[in-house]
């Protein structure tokens, strides 16, 4: 029976256009794991994506394959810590703050205290990206997660990213950002109609 | 005393007459502004020739929210490249299975300023441009994707769905 | 020897734009940035504001490029415009002016001495301008650090000579004050 369900949705999965893409070989693999993942209701789209980024870009079959399965794998891990609920979004950012270096039990942290999460767990992981240890990125997530809006946690990695450019260090620029803003983010959550909109930057 | 006081003072002002970094964004983001608000009546002839020999290479502005849906919290995002020199340019990313033909970005007046819309549910996506058909280019201005296993560079944008948008 | 690039002057720049090259534009922008940028950042004090500042000011000069006067003092006129365009931002900008090294946290971070001399320098500069009054501050920019001349100053900023060699008296003396303050901290 499980046998057949698999078969049924291999076959789904081949017949998904955007594959053709693909090489056959490359094609087949990709499927078995999207296949796979379908059946263990983790998201799929994110890994066809992956796949597709590699035919783009000219990778060689084996690594697309790879680059998918390693994908599938850490989303998987990214649900057991976020919860069977969190969304696709919030999966691939967890699977994004994961390679960052946040532990499993960062991510269930944030859960507790934030939903949804895409934002939050995607600017920790582009604040480790930016040379933020790991911890350091996660404690100032962890601290501003319960009452920032999305878009103060953006602006908030933009500060950071801008000061380590002009030589502040990661670590440092994380916690003096964070100090500092901290009344920011409060003045910014109570909505005061008079403060002037600031020009949303790249 | 009063010698002292000069010169602590005159140290000041060496100090800030240093050069201070200004983000090197805000060329492009000023004549993206202004090729949109061209003053009536008047030609607008192509552009960049001096700006391009001043500015990088290439500068990618702004990946910026314009308006919010409330029903669907997608955001329409506007993708902005300066190259110059460039004939082509795509967009290509997990919103548009990576697919150059899906979002081939325009030339505001002919000057270089490449540009295209895309309209983003929440999430989080990978992408990067695609110039001339063989060169790929990151967006120096957003999150580099650090786990690109292709070999090329890709850069992140993520679209919030709580409070203020987000989008980054 | 070698080769020499003539850069187009201001009002030959001014009358390109006017005539429908936008491209000439781009020239004005990076000729002025750095210049504006710095005056701007030192201000108003935070980065991000000056550098909305300065875009702002740069729109709008494009915008109202039939009023300037004389093209060849196109500097000194956009100049004006962000002058008008810090005081603005300055009242609200004010309130959360932070400089990122403010803290022994932070110092700690510092790799050696001279770095962290120079950074504690740099903090302290900064804060001590911040407590400036705002056209003390002004004053003592546009003088000092821009080498503008006071009846250049007076056209910029509307107020008299006298009243402008005043408020940069005074910035001195109270930067002198606050930076003493500081040593002994």
């Amino acid at each position: 029976m499980i046998l057949a369900a698999l078969l049924l949705a291999t076959q789904v999965a081949l017949q998904d256009p955007r594959l053709d893409r693909l090489d056959p070989d490359t094609r087949s693999a990709v499927a078995a794991v999207v296949d796979s993942a379908r059946v263990a209701r983790l998201p799929i789209e994110p890994l066809i994506q992956r796949a597709l980024e590699g035919a783009t870009k000219g990778a060689p079959g084996p690594r697309i394959v790879t680059a998918v399965r390693r994908l599938a794998a850490d989303l998987g891990t990214a649900r057991t810590a976020l919860g069977n609920d969190a969304s696709a979004p919030e999966l691939e950012a967890g699977v994004a703050a994961l390679r960052a270096g946040a532990t499993t039990q960062i991510l269930a942290n944030l859960r507790s205290v934030r939903r949804p999460l895409t934002v939050a767990l995607s600017v920790l992981a582009d604040l480790v990206a930016s040379g933020v240890p790991a911890d350091s990125a996660a404690a100032a997530v962890l601290a501003l997660a319960p009452k920032a809006r999305d878009a103060d946690l953006v602006e908030f990695r933009r500060a950071v990213e801008r000061d380590i450019a002009l030589g502040a260090p990661p670590g440092a620029a994380t916690s003096v950002r964070l100090n500092a803003g901290a009344t920011d983010v409060t003045a910014a959550s109570s909505g005061n109609p008079g403060t002037p909109t600031r020009r949303s930057r790249p | 005393m009063f010698e002292r006081e000069d010169e602590t003072v005159e140290r000041v002002i060496q100090h800030l007459r240093r050069p201070v970094a200004i983000d090197p964004g805000l060329d492009a983001r000023v004549m993206r502004e202004i090729a949109q608000v061209a003053p009536a009546g008047r030609r607008v002839r192509p552009l960049w020739p001096l700006l391009a020999a001043a500015a990088v290479v290439a500068t990618v502005l702004v990946a910026r929210p314009r308006n919010r849906n409330a029903a669907s919290q997608a955001d329409t995002l506007q993708f902005v490249l300066v190259a110059p020199q460039a004939a082509s340019v795509a967009l290509v990313g997990d919103f548009n299975d990576w697919d150059p033909a899906r979002s081939p970005m325009q030339t505001t007046h002919g000057g270089g300023i490449w540009a295209t819309v895309v309209r983003l549910a929440p999430g989080r996506y990978r992408y990067a441009f695609l110039v001339n058909g063989v060169e790929w280019r990151a967006d120096p201005n957003s999150p580099a994707a650090k786990d690109d296993e292709f070999g090329t560079p890709s850069s992140v944008i993520t679209v919030g769905g709580r409070g203020g948008g987000g989008g980054s | 020897m070698g080769i020499h690039k003539v850069e187009p002057s201001d009002a030959e720049l001014v009358r390109r734009v006017r005539a429908g090259d936008t491209g000439a534009y781009g020239a004005l922008v990076s000729r002025y940035r750095d210049r504006l940028g710095r005056y701007a950042v030192h201000m108003i004090g935070d980065r991000e504001d000056a550098e909305e500042a300065l875009q702002d000011s740069f729109v709008r000069a494009y915008r109202s490029l039939a009023r300037c006067d004389d093209p060849a003092r196109f500097g000194a006129w956009l100049y004006g415009i962000l002058v008008n365009r810090c005081r603005t931002t300055g009242a609200r900008a004010a309130r959360r002016r932070r400089m990122f090294v403010r803290d022994a946290q932070a110092l700690d971070g510092a790799a050696h001495a001279d770095q962290a001399d120079r950074l504690d320098w740099t903090d302290a500069v900064d804060r001590a301008l911040a407590r400036l009054a705002p056209d003390y501050r002004e004053a003592f920019l546009l003088k000092h650090v821009d080498d503008l001349e006071y009846e250049e100053i007076a056209e910029l900023t509307g107020a008299g000579v006298s009243a402008l060699k005043m408020r940069v008296k005074r910035a001195r003396e109270q930067l002198q004050k606050y930076l003493r303050e500081a040593e002994h901290v």
